[in-house]
């Protein structure tokens, strides 16, 4: 008895597949993967010479090194032929990347794509358009024509600011180089406006600012420096279960000393190389601990700071490293600032303060003991025998990237590998792991609107969930491929507010058209549209999506966009920026269309509508987005990128993501392997070439030099170190009603918010809904089992979960998955963002915690409840 | 492909897209395990077994390397009078390397995935997209404990059953 159908055998590709190179659409990782395609009812033999793979498919194949092809490696989906054709899609053991390996994510990729006779079918067909309170497909050119109009007219009568968009920003998922390109090409150029924000977040800004202010990019390390590293701190960063293959392909082999050997080449002469070490900075237990102490038993070291407190911890870990003298000082005087390294000295170390005070404070509030404090330091910096510098690399991710106080908390842990010289050299660096993989390339310099950076470079910029939800200026909202519903912050009170606001325009128009009927044609439409938001507190909102999504129901059109292998598209993965293409191999359904292609019909028709009013002026800035191809707007948004012939150092004056001599040709020809930006041309050869690690020679400032800053005083105390959002939860009888600290992160099992996922029954009966873990001590005291339904609520709203007892949170805090499907814990978090970038804190609340009486028998019957970071 | 669709629209007069969905249907139909002629081999008798103590067998070949297990709680797919008597291949889903029973649960140490015996073989935590396949289970009356059949695909294999 299975609990969903289950495959014993799969077809084999034959001699003549077509074969189409892509990355895995999901995380950051962007593990390489093969396609096979071919007709159904044609099938390769089992011998080696009878198939497309060159596998003896007539024996058992031989663990780790074997080709992976696995049940949901295979699916058959129909051309626009009318065929029906087998696909497989397989970890690439061409890639340099995972080297045939893959995850629980990336092995469902060629579920995800569309297939009449599959779950998939629920793809987005056609663009549709809100009458009443029902869906109506359209045509294109009539979907294009209302927004175009809709925006035309809204920005001529209140201002290109009324149009305030979230968008995506990132690579893989469907998404890259091309489709961002498109969405900034639009927004920055076409509009105009200053309303932007980015998928995961209320506003349009860098999560590390505090990083790149200093003169580094967040991606400089590569994927190779976890081989090399001595000691490999993961901070914030959940590694084995959101950067998966590069946990297992990386981090793994050197703790348990398997890369010695490519370290002993690499390495200086005479110089010792062991196993290595593994910090983890993390409130929970993870997964990643717990594997990591698994395999090398006293060689991980775990720091459990109090929420929020991540700041104080890298700062003391700082001072305990400059406090005895393993700082580099060399590194410090040749390659920093001397003068900001006074103002470092003095705040965020706090020289001033005596070494055992500064300690008990820094105890005090963070929790972690002055012991582990120290150890952190020596383990990151105190130098190796024969006075080798210790070689860190340093990787931290969202953990801290949404914890309190993002710009410090970031510029402290950066800050930490510059005191320790551990930037540009094998086994070194310091930056993120990565969520999705990147793309982004965007015409900052022909931007009409000023964009601003932190609050030190003319900033923070504005918080547009706010703005759409109070400032009625706002009239028109883009959100596409994200869904705020579920992943915005303090997202009930979001969902609320905009559904109040698209509701009234709805409204507007079933009332107007109950006395005139429904509009004529697209041009009516759109005045009445016009007249509702002028009229009323009307918000017209345009989603672009795979799917129908929960904001999605709230839309006024919704346009189908294509997704990955359903249009050629490029990206880089965070763990080494290596590019590659992406390419098509199967077509979207029904009429839906890449996203480039959405934006540039949208941009086009204005034009034509400026043209025809004869403002040519206006018109202008709507042209030059009649792409025809993926490739050509690769193309177009290299023409952002600055003169990229310089020298190997200059490197570091280039944007990370610069791919300019680079295009789609040239990158189907390199296949796997890749470019690694940013792309140079080489002053010599003039070829292109790629750049393996930053920040060797200098780092990016007009001086070249690393820029300190000081971090903000705190407080010991904790009800004045936090911000009034969670310390209001402290006040009267709020501690005793919501007595638990709240945090929240992502599960390996599945890929955001599971939007290709719900349709795999693995998933669904292995998160069938939203979970929290809870500590055995907290679950005892309040008699809650593993599998015992519970509402967790707090002043900001409630969602009901299932629960995981085990020993991942520390007692008094519970964990909670960030949303599931259609529901989402991100209705507990505040709406605190840092003044500093505007960037959330969506990993530290209070809530309370109600178990529901009785039980959800399916889920305990079919949902496995074991303990997820328990290996041994 | 194509003639088999110009000749089933002359014959039997259907439309082409009838064609390729009864070709789906049946497709989709042929590769649900079981689909192959696997045959059934005895593995122990339910007397020898004791909780927590694995027996390994192979099935449905010598190079396929199996996995019996009781439990101690019901199981999907349990056999036994407290149904709690599974059978699983030994070979991890993700790349192949062998499982091991631990605190009533297999863990693959190569990239620590981990599958619960009682729900089927999930994965429940860890790289393998699949679930562990599981081995159908059958006992007689004097309590002997046959393997049936494999549903799910073999890691390192195209078709569960190899040619001889
Ligand atoms: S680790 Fe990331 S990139 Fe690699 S297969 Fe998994 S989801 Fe895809
Ligand atoms: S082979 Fe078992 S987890 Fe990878």
């Amino acid at each position: 008895m299975a609990l969903f159908a289950r495959k014993d055998r799969l077809p084999i590709p034959p001699k003549d597949a077509e074969r189409v190179t892509t990355v895995c659409q999901y995380c950051n990782v962007g593990c390489g993967y093969d396609v096979y395609k071919w007709p159904v009812g044609k099938d390769g033999g089992k011998k080696p010479s009878e198939n497309a793979l060159g596998i003896d498919f007539t024996k058992q194949r031989v663990a780790l090194q074997g080709q992976s092809i696995v049940e949901n490696m295979h699916t058959v989906v129909t051309g626009k032929d009318g065929r029906q054709y087998n696909v497989l899609v397989i970890p690439s053991k061409a890639s340099p990347v995972n080297r045939g390996n893959y995850s629980i994510r990336g092995g469902t990729n060629a579920q995800a794509t569309y297939a009449p006779s599959k779950p998939t079918r629920n793809r987005l067909h056609y663009p549709l358009l809100r009458v009443g309170d029902q869906f109506q497909p359209i045509s294109w050119d009539e979907a294009i024509d209302i927004i175009a109009r809709v925006v035309k007219g809204v920005k001529d009568r209140w201002g290109p600011d009324s149009i305030a968009m979230k968008c995506h920003d990132h690579g893989g998922s469907g998404q890259g180089f091309e489709d961002n390109w498109a969405v900034g090409k639009f927004f920055f150029i076409a509009v105009g406006t200053r309303m932007l924000s980015i998928h995961n977040r209320p506003a349009y800004n860098s999560e590390v600012w505090g990083q790149r202010e200093r003169g580094a990019h967040e991606l400089n390390y590569t994927r190779e420096d976890a081989w090399l590293a001595d000691t490999i701190v993961l901070w914030g960063a959940n590694s084995f279960e959101t950067a998966s293959v590069f946990y297992t392909e990386y981090m793994l082999p050197n703790l348990q000393g398997a890369t010695i050997g490519k370290k002993r080449k690499v390495y200086r002469r005479g110089e010792p190389a062991e196993a290595g070490r593994m910090i983890v900075v993390d409130p929970r237990r993870t997964a990643s601990v717990a594997v990591a102490e698994d395999v090398a038993p006293g060689r991980v070291l775990h720091l459990r700071p109090n929420l929020g407190t991540d700041y104080v911890l890298a700062n003391a870990i700082a001072r305990a490293i400059y406090e005895k003298g393993w700082h580099d000082e060399r590194f410090i005087r040749r390659r920093t600032d001397l003068k900001t390294f006074e103002d470092y000295k003095k705040k965020s170390l706090m020289l001033d303060v005596p070494y055992d005070e500064f300690m008990r404070k820094v105890e005090r509030l963070t929790g972690v003991s002055r012991g582990d404090i120290e150890k952190a330091a020596e383990w990151i910096a105190k130098p190796k025998r024969r006075r080798y510098r210790r070689r860190t690399l340093i990787i931290y991710e969202k953990g801290v990237i949404w914890g309190y106080k993002n710009y410090d908390t970031i510029a402290s842990i950066a800050q930490i590998a510059a005191l320790t010289g551990n930037y540009g050299k094998p086994g070194t660096g310091c930056g993120r792991q990565g969520g999705h993989q990147e793309g982004y390339v965007r015409p900052h310099s022909r931007s009409r609107a000023k964009l601003v950076g932190s609050v030190y470079a003319g900033g923070p910029p504005p918080n547009i969930d706010e703005y759409v939800k109070q400032n009625l200026n706002a009239k028109v909202y883009f959100v596409s491929a994200t869904d705020p519903y579920l992943s915005t912050p303090n997202a009930q009170a979001y969902k609320k507010r905009v559904h109040e606001r698209t509701f009234a325009l709805t409204k507007f128009l079933s009332e107007y058209a109950a006395t005139a009927g429904e509009p004529a044609g697209p041009e009516e439409r759109a005045r009445r549209i016009l007249e509702g938001l002028g009229k009323t507190e009307g918000l017209f909102l345009v989603v672009l999506n795979m799917y129908q999504t929960e904001v999605g129901r709230d839309a006024h059109i919704i346009l189908p966009a294509a997704g990955w292998g359903e249009t050629p598209e490029t990206s880089i993965n965070c763990n080494s920026r290596l590019l590659r293409l992406y390419d098509k191999f199967v077509d979207p359904p029904g009429d839906a269309k890449p996203d480039w292609w959405i934006w540039g019909r949208i941009a086009t028709r204005m034009k034509e509508l400026y043209e025809a009013e004869g403002n040519y002026e206006e018109a202008k800035y709507c042209s030059g987005m009649d792409w025809k191809t993926a490739a050509e707007v690769f193309e177009d948004g290299a023409s952002e990128f600055p003169d990229n012939r310089v020298s190997r150092a200059d490197e570091a004056k280039l944007p990370a993501e610069c791919y300019k001599g680079v295009t789609h040709d040239l990158l189907r020809r390199l296949g796997q392997k890749g470019i690694q930006t940013p792309v140079r041309i080489d002053p010599k050869t003039g070829r292109p070439v790629g750049t393996k690690r930053r920040y060797t020679y200098k780092f990016g400032t007009p001086d070249g030099k690393w820029k300190w800053y000081g971090t903000d005083p705190w407080d010991p105390d904790p009800k004045k170190f936090y911000p009034h959002q969670i310390t209001k939860y402290f006040r009267g009888d709020n501690e005793r009603k919501f007595p638990f600290w709240f945090t929240n992160g992502r599960t390996q099992i599945f890929w955001q918010t599971g939007y290709n996922d719900r349709y795999l029954p693995e998933k669904v009966y292995t998160i069938p809904m939203p979970y929290i873990e809870m500590n055995y001590r907290d679950a005892e005291r309040l008699g809650i089992k593993s599998g015992d339904i519970v509402e967790v609520y707090n002043m900001e709203g409630n969602c009901v979960a299932v629960v995981y007892v085990n020993d991942s949170p520390p007692p008094g805090t519970v964990f909670g998955i960030m949303y599931r499907f259609h529901e989402s814990l991100n209705h507990l978090t505040t709406s605190y963002t840092d003044p500093k970038t505007t960037i959330p804190w969506y990993k530290g609340s209070r809530v309370g915690i109600r178990k529901l009486p009785g039980r959800l028998e399916s889920v305990i019957k079919y949902t496995s409840f074991l303990p997820i970071n328990d290996f041994s | 492909m194509l003639e088999t669709r110009l000749s089933r629209r002359t014959f039997v007069g259907g439309s082409i897209v009838l064609g390729a969905l009864l070709t789906n249907f049946r497709f989709a139909k042929a590769f649900v395990a079981p689909s192959l002629p696997y045959r059934k081999k005895k593995i122990a008798n339910i007397r020898e077994l004791k909780t927590h103590k694995p027996i390994m067998f192979n099935y449905p070949d010598e190079k396929s390397p199996a996995v019996l297990v009781k439990i101690g709680r019901p199981a999907v797919g349990g056999v036994g009078p407290k149904k709690d008597i599974v059978a699983f291949s030994a070979l991890c889903s993700h790349m192949g390397c062998p499982i091991q029973y631990s605190k009533g649960r297999f863990v693959c140490k190569c990239h620590y995935s981990m599958f619960d015996p009682a729900k089927n073989g999930q994965t429940y935590q860890g790289h393998a997209s699949e679930w562990l396949p599981q081995i159908r289970l059958k006992v007689d009356r004097r309590g002997n404990i046959y393997a049936e059949a494999v549903e799910g695909l073999i890691w390192g294999r195209i078709i569960n059953l190899l040619p001889r």
